[in-house]
């Protein structure tokens, strides 16, 4: 490669040259050129896993699922000494000075938890010859950059109909962090669950702007319950809002983990996320040599599901909300049109089934949700 | 009628926490000190409450452990700003950043569980029936009475209506003149920043022990920021600061009740609304009256550390 100090005159114009072909290329074609090999093969002993988080793992929620998969991989291959991991990652440039951190050690493998988009894939570019995982991401078309996340909305919609027998109002609350994607489709998923029993339920949401602020989510509930909502929903790292359904005495369920213990007569379930089998076998691809970049969901029982019904929970009501967890673990979708938006516009036509990408890209509430979009 | 019950009982309970930091920091900027340590004082004081009665089932207990701490942690920056006298800022700075990580390190074996006990709200015979006002402001915790009607009125005797008072607020304004005048401007000084340092972990104590009765890193959310804030909107003030806070919390809570209600305004805008109404509450009263500049202002020696020799 030319180096800039002896740069001809005629060495910079083929390199400009060179750069202005590759803008004529079909998108995608630049990529596929560097993708021909997959990564090399690592020893147990010499690789270097590397973990990049959003929280503190102690956070009962998102971090710790994350770091019980980081300990599973420990487990499943015990020669494997070097993992590095950093909690508290912000979304700044300091998460690109983290990642790059990580490929300066020598990492083999990065899993990004929480996705840091263009912080993180600036990173990717440079390291080619490091395996990327984005959980939550967007795939940029790098060739050494995957993602991975759940399929949420299925257990979501699981919880919706628990919900539509257990709220006597039909007023459902629902505590958010900010309005994307995750939170559209988690909204939507509940109450297409809870109108399946109660054809007029609605979700009331209220936007936290955070994803960990137990305090705003302990007013939030409040302000719910003020307002006639007695089944509380939301998309927190933490258990602020549980504990104000317990001393109200209405319903709550939860995500990430299961924290009954904060309020155990209010609480219904949670979305249990589950990141172990994943992960050790991502790992496992990387050391042997076979690791391609990956578009992963993991699906509703492998990686994502409802959590034990709570105590307070009538026997029939989780029946039948079982019921429908079978019969979508069967591979039946309950999100298919037709589907209207808050402002009766048609957005899925009748008897059209979303796709997994529609669901994971969800940026519209569907009728009857309140409060996401203005 | 529920909404306004509803709006005042979540106004009081999150107002709290700010009322009794900015409480403290008003003693604090009061004798011309500027502490930014709150955060960290309150994410101390949270830990501790948590931890204490974890160990022993006693909310008053931990409540009162936490003032230990924040006094403790008070008196090491009351001696580096006063005594050594070192730039109050960057101490400042430096007790937030040295206090959140120690209560983040301390408290992660605490987090993930929820306070065994907690300051148990009590219903007063007969007030706590009056229609709106009676379940929000008569059925609370008793720290609740404490933040809201002692502390704010005692400070506010003292700082107004004793000669002690008034030698506190000189040390603040001209702590040369204090001097001469044979207050002991240095003594003062530490001894208020202690105070105020313990009232602000006190409030991260109510905020594990009442409001959000557990630990998790992070818990204080940035409210000790606001604190501070608070004090200069409330033109140094103790009851001033306790209203203050009591606005704040409103203002929050009416961004959570319009969004529960569906107002039609975006909900980006609703969390605006705090922050609006804290600009808009300082900037119109001076603009309207010119006489509020002068008494609002800002103790004349804030931040200035005191140097006997070079009066």
């Amino acid at each position: 490669m030319t180096s800039i100090r002896n740069l001809s005159r005629r060495g910079f114009l083929n390199m400009s040259a060179a750069a202005g072909s590759s803008l004529l290329l079909p998108s995608g074609m630049l990529t596929s050129a560097f993708a021909a090999d997959p990564l090399p093969a690592i020893a147990e002993e010499d690789a270097v896993i590397g973990f990049g988080h959003v929280g503190p793992i102690t956070d009962e929620g998102w971090t710790w699922s994350h770091h019980q998969g980081l300990l599973a991989v420990k487990e499943a291959y015990p020669n494997l000494k070097n993992i590095l991991e950093v909690e508290n990652v912000p979304y700044s440039a300091d998460a690109t000075r983290t990642y790059r951190q990580f490929v300066s050690e020598g990492a083999n493998m990065i899993f990004d938890t929480s996705s840091t988009g263009d912080f993180l894939h600036q990173v990717v570019k440079r390291a080619p010859e490091v395996a990327f995982m984005e959980c939550n991401g967007h795939n940029p078309d790098l060739p050494n950059l995957g993602w991975y996340y759940l399929a949420h909305w299925y257990p979501t919609y699981v919880l919706g109909v628990a919900a539509g027998h257990l709220s006597k109002t039909g007023k459902l609350g629902y505590v958010a962090s900010f309005p994307v994607a995750s939170v559209y489709a988690s909204t939507n998923a509940f109450l297409m669950g809870a109108r399946t029993v109660n054809p007029d339920a609605t979700v009331q949401t209220i936007v936290i702007n955070s994803w960990f602020d137990p305090q705003a989510a302990t007013q939030a509930g409040t302000a719910l319950i003020d307002n006639g909502c007695d089944f509380l929903f939301g998309i927190m790292d933490e258990a602020g809002y549980l504990q104000v359904a317990e001393s109200r005495g209405v319903w709550a369920a939860m995500w990430n983990t299961d924290i009954r213990r904060y309020g155990p007569n209010a609480y219904v379930s949670s979305i249990i996320v589950d990141f172990k089998d994943f992960y050790v076998d991502q790992v496992g691809k990387r050391l042997a040599g076979t690791w391609a970049p990956n578009q992963t969901l993991l699906p509703m029982g492998g990686g994502v599901d409802r959590d034990v019904w709570g105590q307070n929970v009538p026997e029939e009501v989780g029946k039948a909300a079982d019921e429908v967890r079978e019969k979508i673990i069967g591979g039946w979708s309950p999100f298919v049109g037709e589907l209207k938006d808050k402002d009766g516009n048609v957005r899925v036509e009748a008897d059209q089934k979303m796709t997994e990408m529609e669901l994971y890209n969800w940026d519209w509430s569907v009728e009857g949700v309140s409060g996401l979009e203005g | 009628m529920e909404l306004l019950t509803g709006l005042l009982t979540t106004a009081f309970l999150a107002g709290a926490v700010l009322a009794l930091a900015a409480l403290g920091e008003v003693l604090v900027e009061r004798v011309g000190v500027v502490n930014l340590g709150v955060e960290g004082l309150m994410a101390m004081g949270a830990v501790t409450g948590i931890a204490t009665v974890t160990a022993v089932p006693s909310p008053i207990l931990g409540f009162i452990a936490a003032l230990v701490v924040g006094a403790v942690f008070g008196m090491v920056f009351a001696f580096a700003t006063v005594y050594v006298r070192a730039n109050q800022v960057l101490c400042g700075l430096a007790l937030t950043l040295m206090g959140s990580g120690i209560a983040s390190t301390i408290g992660r074996s605490y987090s993930g569980m929820p306070a065994p006990v907690t300051f148990q709200p009590f219903k007063m015979p007969i007030l706590s029936e009056i229609p709106i006002i009676g379940p929000a402001f008569f059925s609370q915790n008793i720290l609740f009475y404490l933040i809201y009607l002692i502390l704010p009125i005692f400070f506010s005797y003292l700082m107004f209506s004793t000669r002690h008072g008034l030698n506190m607020r000189a040390v603040g304004e001209n702590p040369a003149a204090a001097d001469a005048a044979g207050i002991p401007v240095n003594l003062m000084r530490f001894s208020y920043v202690t105070i105020g340092a313990a009232l602000a972990a006190g409030a991260g104590a109510y905020l594990t022990l009442a409001f959000v009765p557990s630990w998790s890193d992070g818990v204080v959310a940035g409210r000790g920021w606001i604190a501070v804030a608070l004090v200069i909107f409330a033109g140094y003030r103790p009851i001033m600061a306790t209203l203050s806070g009591l606005l704040f919390g409103m203002i929050t809570a009416l961004g959570f009740i319009g969004q529960a209600r569906g107002w039609p305004i975006a909900p980006a805008f609703l969390s605006m609304l705090p922050y609006l109404g804290t600009v808009a509450f300082i900037i119109v009263p001076v603009l309207a009256w010119q006489k509020m500049r002068r008494a609002m202002a800002a103790p004349a020696s804030l931040a200035v550390p005191y140097y006997r020799d070079m009066r």
